[in-house]
């Protein structure tokens, strides 16, 4: 009884964490998509920098208020926002530090993104290398995609001086669904799929992220010479993503000697949640990475 | 009382194609029966299918074991009480010159039939081949060669159109997917001699692929909030494209290029002719919800299309104005006696021929001429759509004997989390 309480307890506790959180996070952050009805009037609400709203400075989110278990599925009808085309996506609300207000631009757009970023370790290590490329983190769950979104916001705040951190950022979404709608083609460098949901059973396995008719949409978004990155450390998973990775006609496997010298794989390899939880226990990492080829010439 | 027709197509040339439950008909142009078809497989199939891998299973664990006892033959699978009904009927039908094809529900296949117009007095209807596929299949499209079969699990497979032994539905191997239902599919060549596939689903997305080369994505059309049902490219400009579904809309494209070219309401034209059934399950109903619109089907006619919405009583035309960027204009409301199943083109007769549903046994369907100026006019019933009528032995009890008509609700997105 005391067990289920205790539960109980820590479950409102993290639950009251969050909201005060959503507080924070709801003032720095106004609405991301382009409302059709208001096209004229848009870029009339500036997001409030977080200093403004917090004098204190902010602290670093707790993970272990936002855990939640670790599987989605991908084909239920979440309440998603997602825009209704590339180009009523709104990336100024979620890049502010890219955004030439004169203009009403952007001075760059996403070229990286981390499929499925889980809580952001990746993305955080790759801002430093990338400082000019925006980076794109997309995860289902909500309370974690909160996290990084408040990990992203102390982070920028607490690196104020240097402007870092502007060049990350987080959405919730089903990439699986919906990745036409956030990028245009050819728009992507590099995409990432670190420890994907291995879903073992074989009903299960259109829910993985990488199967030979997803794989034809990542060509889309990538452009000629971009680079699709995987690791995980379920064996049987690498084995099939590399299998559909080489049978796909749009995309050739990367040699060791690459894999090597790239400094993407080195982060992928040591900086994710995930990938730390493995080397804690002593577990083994597979990593596989693909480059996009062209599109044939008798094709569209 | 005789359950109406699900499906009504017509030929270039005037055949008609029905389908009630399981059976497919064939009409000559005066409306005799020329050729019919039941698909021979009952709904259990799937439970046998079913009874089959576990006794797979059980004896190659048995090897396993090197148990000598013989292993115990499970039950059929009997579906429990609150086990959804099963139907089994033909969910679409597509015609091109001499070939037919069909989806069945039984065991989630495609057959396709050669037609043979010559027999007048046996049956014209030829089946050469019968392939599973893994999920049920929702919709068809075909060229000479093959047809494009898009299902339930937003896959797409091609099976050739030949007489060799359909392929084991293991084996099949999709050539394009999306990760939502599919609710349409065309496949298309334009003068340059290159051939596409487009497919539409259930999250709002239309999809332009090359083929053969299917794993080249041309673009997305994006434009519908909700589901989409039909996709018509209209046959005086092959790079048009007419879509519809859930919305309050329906849309004209240039989906070569990619391009949008004007957005008809339906909504208002149909709004008189919405009932309480239009209303969202009660599940979902509150105070301020309001009547929901689909448009179930969708006719060209040279630069005429036709717009049927599920479960009314009325067809709108309109006229696609090539001289002014394509632009769509609304020219007429026709009120129909009853709500319209399915409907088609006629081209021979140069009219529309609706199935309705109707609990009068002799006027199941009904044709609608078309003028030159694209209007519509309700013929008297002919000769040949009274024969067909009458041709339709499908009896049931009541209405409540019918299978599900309108069925497109469940097709709207309402989750809450």
């Amino acid at each position: 009884m005391s067990e289920v309480r205790k539960h109980n307890e820590l479950g409102s506790r993290r639950k009251a964490y969050r909201e005060i959180q959503q507080e924070t996070r709801k003032k720095a952050k106004s609405t991301r998509f382009q409302d059709d009805s208001s096209i004229s009037k848009s870029g009339s609400e500036e997001p409030i920098s977080a200093s403004e709203l917090n004098k204190n400075q902010i602290e670093l989110p707790r993970k272990r208020f936002y855990r939640q278990r670790a599987h989605s599925n991908p084909f239920s009808d979440h309440c998603l926002d997602y825009p209704t085309s590339p180009d009523s996506m709104e990336w100024k609300n979620m890049y502010p530090g890219f955004y030439d207000k004169e203009r009403d631009e952007m001075t760059s757009q996403v070229e990286i993104a981390d499929i499925g970023c889980g809580y952001g370790g990746l993305m955080i290590k790759l801002a430093p290398e990338f400082p000019q490329q925006l980076i794109l983190g997309m995860e289902i769950r909500v309370q974690v995609t909160q996290y990084v979104e408040d990990r992203i916001i102390a982070l920028r705040e607490q690196n104020q001086h240097t402007n870092g951190y502007q060049n990350i950022s987080v959405l919730r979404g089903n990439a699986m669904k919906f990745i036409p709608n956030f990028f245009h083609k050819g728009q992507l460098q590099k995409m990432f799929f670190c420890f994907p949901d291995p879903h073992f059973k074989q009903r299960k396995h259109k829910a993985r992220i990488i199967t030979n008719t997803l794989l034809s949409e990542y060509a889309y978004v990538l452009r000629e010479g971009g680079i699709v990155y995987t690791i995980t450390d379920v064996e049987d998973l690498h084995l099939w993503m590399v299998k559909h990775l080489e049978a796909h006609p749009m995309f050739e496997r990367l040699s060791k000697e690459w894999e090597q010298q790239d400094k993407c794989v080195e982060i992928m390899y040591n900086a994710t949640e995930e990938g730390q939880k493995v080397t804690r226990n002593k577990g083994s990492k597979f990593v596989a990475c693909f480059k996009r080829l062209p599109t044939p010439e008798d094709t569209e | 009382m005789k359950h109406p027709f699900q499906i009504v197509l017509s030929d270039q040339d005037g055949h008609v194609f029905t389908s009630v439950k399981n059976e497919i008909l064939v009409f000559n142009t005066d409306g005799q029966r020329i050729g019919h078809w039941i698909d021979p497989l009952d709904k259990s199939v799937t439970l046998k299918k079913q009874q089959e891998e576990k006794i797979k299973q059980l004896s190659e664990k048995k090897l396993k074991t090197n148990d000598e006892t013989p292993i115990k033959i499970p039950k059929i699978p009997v579906p429990g009480l609150g086990a959804p009904p099963l139907y089994n009927y033909i969910r679409s039908l597509s015609v091109r010159n001499d070939i037919l094809v069909g989806t069945t529900d039984s065991d989630k296949a495609v057959v396709i039939f050669r037609i043979d117009f010559s027999n007048n007095i046996g049956n014209c209807l030829c089946l050469i081949k019968r392939q599973v596929l893994p999920k049920r299949p929702c919709a068809v499209s075909q060229n000479d060669k093959v047809v494009v079969v898009a299902d339930k699990f937003g896959d797409v497979y091609t099976v050739s159109i030949d007489l060799n032994e359909p392929v084991e539905d293991k084996a099949l191997a999709p050539i394009l997917g999306h990760v939502s239902m599919l609710s349409d599919v065309l496949i298309t060549t334009r003068d340059d001699g290159k051939s596409f596939i487009l497919t539409a689903d259930r999250d709002e997305h239309i999809r332009v692929t090359n083929y053969p080369k299917s794993y080249v994505i041309k673009s997305w059309l994006f434009g519908h909030r909700e589901f989409i049902l039909s996709l018509v490219i209209p046959e005086f400009n092959r790079d048009l494209l007419i879509s519809g579904g859930g919305d309050n809309y329906v849309l004209l494209w240039n989906w070569y290029d990619n391009k949008l070219l004007d957005q008809v309401d339906i909504r208002t034209l149909i709004e008189p002719f919405l009932n309480d059934s239009h209303l969202p399950p009660e599940r979902f109903l509150t105070e301020d919800s309001v009547k929901e619109v689909t448009v179930s089907n969708i006719i060209s006619y040279a630069e005429y299309f036709y717009v049927v919405c599920e479960n009314t009583k009325c067809i709108n035309g309109f006229k696609i104005d090539a001289g002014d960027g394509f632009k769509v204009n609304h020219i007429q409301t026709l009120t129909t006696q009853h709500s319209i199943v399915d409907i088609t083109l006629d081209k021979l007769k140069n009219q529309l021929i609706a199935c309705f549903d109707t609990e009068d046994e002799h006027k199941l369907l009904a044709g609608f001429a078309i003028a030159d100026d694209g209007l519509l006019q309700q013929q008297e019933q002919s000769k040949a759509l009274t024969n067909i009528s009458d041709a339709n032995e499908c009896l049931v009890e009541s209405r409540d004997d019918f299978y599900p008509l309108y069925y497109t609700s469940t097709l709207r997105k309402r989750s809450d989390h």
